[in-house]
């Protein structure tokens, strides 16, 4: 059973007086373990689709599947609990909280799981250990460089072990060297801990050399890979 | 999340933006400090007036329970003479009614129908829930020391005085060894009269009086040695030969100042009808702090109860001269009847009122005060509140701008898992912070503040009276104020952070994270 399933999701916006679709009825099936990478250039609907996927947003029709069950009914407390544990986002800004340190940040996402002050700690320093940073753990973000940045979010996003990661342009700001260390970090996260991995990206290179899948998006549609 | 992890998340919001949570605090000190003191200042007042009673919880344990007066003896007289058509109204002491017409009021206080003698007194003493009933006489007549003579205020105290919170401060001496003892107390108004001889002409200082009269305003040591001076000496008690004068007489009796005669040949001209009997001082009754409601005609000395009423027989004034003309003898002029329970002292009274006697207590004054108060305290806080509430607006607008300048950060809590309920808190939190704090630092505010403003007025006072008065604390916080205005303060963030909250929980992750 796929992991992760779009369903005729279509996604409009209403921009002014019209109606913009930035998705339209998509059907996309992530299969555990897969590293798939949506392809797309902007306003190609990729991101909208990983939002989707993240729990950020509801399609405005069509459904989104976790392991066969539907986010459809789920509260926004619920959602809120979905996105803390079943998945965890990079972003392409790294969006670190600036004011605190990287294990701070790592540990925020453990605070919001309910975990003790101690726990939290071990936890956050364990975590950073995985993708290389324990010994920049007490730095703040502007003190990191941005490989180093987005491999904090990434440790933030697996905090609470979720089995899907959906990473959203994440070297879209980093040089060729460091973007290569941080898709590094990501396949072995799939490679050893089994994690599902979506990413989008607009970098062809980058999709063909880690992705297991790819899917092409153009204007709110599958055009290939579906 | 847990509960201590959002604390620390606001206080570490509340540390990044420093001035202006500082400022928006500072907003709450001000308001939270106006209440405490314009309320403080309420509760002093209240305290002032109220104090001596509180503190002295015998006052509201107290019925004074009284005879028929001279009017009502007139009215049982007339109701004897003319049958009972005059059965409410006559012996109104108002005298409004004394037509004797049928009372247009449904239900008029009874006129006391019962001489409070001995065996009244005993009546009382059995009541359930009454500890114990001090009759009381005071009568006046002229008494001579060290060659003055002067119309006093005397008392009959009973020998024994263990309850009678009268006699608890001895400023010297002590009381009366026995019933028959030739042994006079005397209190520090008789004192301020010896003491008035010894100063030179002109240089009498009006003493402030009425019921709210100073404390005796010199030190206590002082007092002690005057009163220590006074002890072992004579006092002479002029006792009217001619016995029972007709009432016919009363004119006739010469009514000189009955307070306080100067008069210095008094002996020539009356010296002849008295008989002098000689007293002792064995002590002196230290003056009460601050004013007495008992004693609005304070007493200038007391002998053995039982003494003082044959003196009282054989001395009467015109209008209990009256009275025993009319209805014989008029018992002790009234008595204290001492509750065990201060609940009870309504229920008591009613029936002693039914029993035939008049009586009084303060227990209804003082809640007729408190309420007065509980009003005048109700608008101070209103003014006070109003600076609070100013502030209020100042937290809104502090929050707003924390809102949107953290946005960003609104949205990667919500996208690594933090719920709305979870933001909006954290944004409560922080209001409660301000709250907590600028009502906290308010307190101490409005504490500093009445302290100021207290040593000022009582400076102030210095000025204006030339002499050391007890200090007056103008200013009362007690714990209700100080938690109910931290609370308030809490309260009032909390509303202010409402919106702002709410706010907070409703920004879009998807707007926020948008790459920029």
């Amino acid at each position: 059973m796929a992991i992760l399933e779009a369903c005729n999701v279509t996604r409009e916006y209403r921009m002014k007086a019209e109606n913009v679709h930035a998705l339209a009825e998509v059907s996309v099936a992530v299969e555990r373990g897969d590293f798939v990478a949506i392809l797309g250039t902007s306003g190609s609907g990729k991101s909208t689709l990983l939002n989707l996927f993240g729990g950020l947003d509801r399609p405005t029709s069509g459904e989104i599947l976790f392991d066969g069950q539907s986010l459809a009914p789920l509260s926004s407390w619920e959602m809120s609990r979905y996105r803390l544990r079943r998945v965890g986002m990079i972003f392409q800004s790294f969006n670190l909280i600036p004011t605190m340190s990287a294990r701070e940040n790592v540990s925020l996402a453990l605070a919001f799981a309910g975990l003790g002050k101690g726990e939290r700690r071990r936890r956050s320093l364990e975590l950073l250990d995985r993708v290389g940073l324990s010994k920049r753990a007490d730095h703040l973000p502007s003190e990191l460089s941005g490989g180093e940045q987005q491999r904090v979010s990434i440790a933030r996003a697996i905090a609470n072990e979720p089995q899907v990661l959906l990473a959203d342009e994440p070297t879209g700001n980093l040089d060729s060297s460091r973007a290569a260390e941080v898709m590094g970090v990501l396949d072995e996260m799939r490679l050893r801990d089994g994690k599902t991995i979506v990413l989008v990206t607009h970098d062809r290179e980058l999709a063909d050399t880690f992705a297991t899948r790819v899917i092409r998006l153009k204007d709110g549609r599958v055009v290939d890979g579906g | 999340m847990k509960f201590a992890d959002i604390i620390a998340l606001a206080l570490r919001n509340l540390r990044q933006a420093r001035l202006r949570t500082s400022l928006t605090v500072i907003g709450v000190v001000v308001g939270v400090a106006a209440i405490v003191t314009m309320v403080s200042f309420g509760l002093g007042l209240q305290n002032n007036l109220l104090r001596d009673a509180l503190a002295r919880i015998d006052l509201f344990t107290s019925i004074t329970v009284m005879g028929p007066g001279t009017d009502a003896l007139l009215a049982l007289r007339d109701q004897s003479q003319d049958g009972a058509a005059n059965d409410n109204g006559a012996g109104d002491s108002n005298g409004e009614k004394s037509d004797g017409a049928a009372s247009p009021t449904p239900e008029p206080t009874p006129m006391p129908t019962r001489m409070l003698d001995d065996a009244a007194i005993a009546e009382l003493q059995g009541l359930s829930g009454v500890r114990y009933v001090l009759p009381n006489f005071s009568f006046s007549s002229y008494v001579r020391f060290e060659g003055r003579t002067r119309r006093s205020f005397i008392g009959g105290a009973p020998q024994a005085i263990e309850y009678n919170p009268r006699f608890k401060k001895f400023l010297a001496g002590r009381h009366f060894t026995g019933a028959s003892a030739r042994e006079v107390v005397v209190t520090e108004r008789f004192i301020s009269w010896v003491r008035s001889k010894n100063k030179p002409n002109g240089n009498r200082r009006r003493r402030p009086g009425g019921p709210f009269q100073m404390a005796p305003t010199r030190p206590e040591e002082e007092r002690a040695r005057e009163a220590n001076g006074i002890l072992g000496k004579e006092i002479v008690f002029l006792i009217p030969r001619e016995q029972n004068a007709p009432p016919s007489a009363v004119f006739g009796i010469p009514i000189i100042d009955a307070s306080s005669s100067e008069n210095g040949d008094f002996a020539s001209e009356f010296g002849a009808q008295y008989e002098e009997l000689v007293y002792r001082v064995v002590g002196v009754l230290k003056a009460e702090d601050g004013f007495d409601i008992n004693n609005f005609m304070e007493t200038d000395m007391f002998i053995p109860l039982d003494q003082a009423k044959e003196f009282r027989d054989a001395n009467r004034d015109p209008m209990s001269r009256i009275g025993e003309f009319l209805a014989g003898d008029t018992g002790y002029q009234n008595a204290e009847v001492r509750v065990i329970d201060v609940a009870q002292v309504e229920s008591i009274k009613e029936e002693i009122k039914k029993r035939g006697f008049r009586a009084w207590s303060l227990t209804n004054q003082v809640e007729e005060v408190k309420r007065v108060f509980l009003i005048v305290n109700s608008a101070l806080a209103l003014i006070g509140g109003i600076s609070l509430l100013v502030a209020s607006f100042g937290i809104s607008n502090t929050m707003i701008m924390s809102i949107r300048e953290r946005t960003r950060e609104i949205g990667v809590m919500k996208a690594i898992g933090g719920s709305d309920g979870e933001i909006m808190r954290i944004f409560f939190v922080e209001a409660s912070l301000i709250g907590l704090t600028g009502g906290a630092l308010g307190v101490l505010g409005g504490w500093g503040i009445d302290r100021v403003a207290n040593t000022l007025a009582n400076r102030w006072i210095l000025n204006q009276v030339g002499q050391v008065v007890r200090r007056i604390e103008f200013f009362a916080i007690p714990w209700y104020l100080s938690t109910g205005a931290i609370l308030f303060a809490l309260i009032i963030s909390l509303i202010a952070a409402i919106y702002p909250a709410m706010r907070a929980a409703k920004v879009d992750p998807i707007k926020a994270l948008r790459y920029e």
